[in-house]
């Protein structure tokens, strides 16, 4: 494997944790809606990567497909939704989070740090590449973290959207991903719940007139 | 004759629910016929495929698989089904035109939802199994919020999102599974198969940490759709504001389809662990999940959301069951998901008329249930008796065999599992005695309960007597049979 193409795959995988440190701490610091859709792009693009980089490396096909259905959904069709939804809902672009970005940014890099002392004894039991593992965690902490801080119904998507992330990571880190049919029909739902969640953040506006999802408290007890 | 058998009930749903979005212009005579013939054919197939799978597993390809566990389920699953539509039929005669919340919609949406839960039953792969899990959500998520309220929007959002959340820490849990599969040697293809993963469980134990972490995140993720406490949040709210046919449907069928997922992965994280690591966390979700239930019983004001919590408490009995393991704790358990089922349908059958007559679910403002809906009320007040596991009902056998296996390994279990169904029986007679007697202020305006809604219940009431006194020698067969391949 000493083609420049296999030069650059292996360098994609060596950094591919350290660019999705990068999104995640964005994400963290963003003050505004696109900021976070495009951190989200971003970040799937680079997952879309690494399942081309590895499939090369491991000459599979089925590879390909996955990494082309990543891209198709995750790169463009999900981020696209989301700014068709962020348009039509009208949302202020400027989010109003629970906690300010400065100390979000703090508990995102614990977090990171967290992930990396969580996944230890496993990695070497395992192993996988720590970094990678421990950029999974991170993902799935840091989903978790958007959905707990924000209270905009669309950044409650994003939330789940990138602890769906995490998830794919962690199965492509130790498994090289699972088989494809169920890598699509994973895909599938995805985008289907997506949609969904659009549909209903249309009838949160039209019945509550606002998104805020903190203020959803009728139903208690 | 299998694939036919297998196929059919699984794709007869998407038919039936694609005819009815197309005849959604049509006139409400053609919809309802289209439901009703079509459901019933989809019972015809269910029953079909539970009696031939109670015989012998049918395989296939690699995707669709049942045996006698999956026949058991599938059983429930179509009763209830047939019972909620001839509920339905009735129940949703004036329903305002809206988008995605007309009758055709309701019926196509409710088939999907049957379809889905079907494939979960079918499903010979976990992935394929959570994906149509997650299937189920986005399935129903439009029927629980078909009201279009603003409590129903609430709660449609709230369910969506705790059980995409729920179940995306599932599909962690099922990596886990594969991967533990994978470096025990078990080929990428087939190590996604419950049932090679049951066969080769030894393999899947040389990484007993990993399967340890898998089975933590499956019972939590999974854990949520079957509503067991801490994770139920999403349960009582979702119950409470959807239209009761989906009230009864997610209650007694959809619970069930997550706890029979939860099952799958429980037989193989003990076989592959050995016995004591999954049973350990069954019995303290179980219980929890019945303390929870039990004591907020006590305290709630609106009559469906008193069910739910009573759902919460049932789930949380079968978890108990499984838990304990043994001959009597599997055979109660399972016996408890049909009978279960049965109650919860007539009690929101019952529950959804009351609102319907009343205009109000509040309990504190429903007076004389017994004079202005005596047939109903006299439902409600047997539904109540047989919630609370008292005999001559199913639920009294069920719960008899579970707390006799109490007895026999744990009786500190049986202890605390008695006194919480003390509370329990506490707080139906609490909240529903009030109801019965006294004159409301105003007479209630409401339509009447509808013959075939009270048909409905007395269908419900029928059968849970003949269970309690009775089991059926073909059903008694089944139901062993499913105990066998938990025990196995």
């Amino acid at each position: 494997m000493n083609t420049l193409a296999g030069i650059v795959a292996a360098r994609l995988v060596g950094s591919a944790a350290v660019l999705l440190f990068v999104t995640v701490l964005a994400m963290a610091a963003a003050r505004r809606l696109g900021t976070c859709i495009l951190a989200y792009g971003f970040q799937s693009a680079v997952l879309a990567g690494l399942v081309f980089a590895t499939g090369f490396l491991r000459h599979s096909a089925t590879a390909l497909a996955v990494g082309a259905l990543v891209l198709g959904v995750k790169v463009v069709a999900i981020p696209w939704t989301l700014i068709f939804l962020a348009r039509r809902l009208a949302v202020v672009p400027r989010l109003a989070s629970r906690v300010a970005p400065l100390p979000s940014v703090f508990a995102t890099v614990l977090l990171v740090f967290f992930s990396f002392a969580a996944v230890r004894g496993f990695a070497s039991e395992l192993h996988v590449t720590e970094s990678l593992l421990a950029a999974a965690v991170a993902l799935m902490l840091s989903g978790m973290w958007l959905m707990i801080t924000h209270r905009l119904a669309l950044m409650q998507v994003i939330g789940v959207l990138v602890l769906e992330n995490g998830i794919f990571l962690a199965a492509l880190a130790t498994t090289f991903g699972m088989p494809l049919v169920i890598e699509a029909g994973v895909m599938f739902d995805l985008l289907v719940g997506v949609l969904l969640m659009g549909l209903l953040a249309f009838r949160i506006r039209d019945t509550f007139e606002h998104l805020d999802v903190s203020r959803l408290r009728r139903l208690r007890g | 004759m299998t694939p036919w058998l297998l196929l059919t009930p699984l794709v007869l749903p998407g038919l039936a629910a694609g005819a009815l979005v197309a005849a959604r212009r049509r006139s409400a005579a053609l919809v309802a016929g289209l439901a009703w013939s079509l459901g019933a054919a989809e019972i015809g197939a269910l029953f079909l495929l539970v009696a031939a799978a109670a015989r012998h597993p049918l395989v296939w390809s690699a995707y669709l698989r049942a045996d006698a566990l999956s026949a058991w389920f599938l059983l429930t699953t179509a009763l209830v089904f047939g019972l909620v539509l001839m509920y339905a039929a009735s129940y949703m005669r004036h329903v305002p035109p809206e988008r995605f919340a007309s009758l055709p919609w309701f019926y196509a949406l409710l088939f999907l939802f049957l379809g889905t839960i079907v494939g979960v039953y079918l499903a010979a792969n976990l992935g394929l199994m959570w994906i149509l899990m997650e299937g189920t959500t986005l399935a129903s998520v439009l029927l629980v919020g078909f009201y279009n309220t603003e409590r129903a929007v609430e709660a449609g959002w709230k369910y969506l999102i705790v059980c995409t959340v729920g179940l995306a820490l599932g599909l962690f849990g099922t990596i886990a599974f594969y991967l533990a599969a994978v470096r025990g040697g078990i080929g990428s293809s087939s190590a996604l198969d419950w049932s090679t993963l049951l066969q080769q469980a030894a393999r899947l134990g040389q990484t007993p940490r990993l399967l340890e972490l898998g089975w933590v995140f499956v019972a939590v993720g999974y854990g949520t759709k079957v509503g067991l406490a801490p994770m139920h949040s999403w349960l009582p709210d979702a119950h409470a504001e959807a239209p009761s046919p989906v009230s009864a449907m997610l209650s007694a069928a959809l619970l069930n389809c997550a706890l029979y997922a939860l099952i799958r992965f429980h037989q193989i994280t003990a076989r592959a662990l050995g016995s004591g690591y999954s049973h350990a966390i069954l019995l303290t979700l179980g219980l929890l999940s019945v303390g929870v239930g039990a004591l907020l019983m006590l305290v709630q004001r609106d009559l469906k959301r008193l069910f739910a919590y009573s759902s919460i408490e049932h789930m949380g009995i079968i978890a108990t069951g499984l838990g304990l393991g043994g001959a009597w704790g599997v055979y109660g358990a399972l016996f408890q998901v049909l009978n279960h089922a049965l109650a919860k349908c007539l009690m929101f059958f019952a529950a959804g008329s009351v609102r319907e007559r009343y205009r109000e679910s509040r309990m504190d403002k429903i007076y004389g249930l017994g004079t202005a809906m005596p047939l109903t009320a006299g439902a409600l007040v047997l539904g109540g008796v047989a919630l609370a596991g008292l005999p001559p009902f199913g639920l009294f056998v069920s719960e008899f065999a579970i707390l006799r296996q109490a007895f026999v390994t744990h009786a500190w279990v049986g202890l605390l599992l008695l006194a919480l169904l003390s509370v329990v029986f506490a707080a139906l007679v609490r909240h529903t005695q009030p109801m019965l007697g006294g004159r409301p202020a105003t007479p209630p305006e409401g339509p009447r309960a509808s013959r075939g809604g009270l048909l409905a219940m007395a269908l419900c009431l029928a059968l849970l007597l003949l269970f309690g006194l009775h089991l059926p020698a073909c059903l008694e067969r089944l139901l062993r049979g499913a105990v066998a391949v938990i025990r196995s």
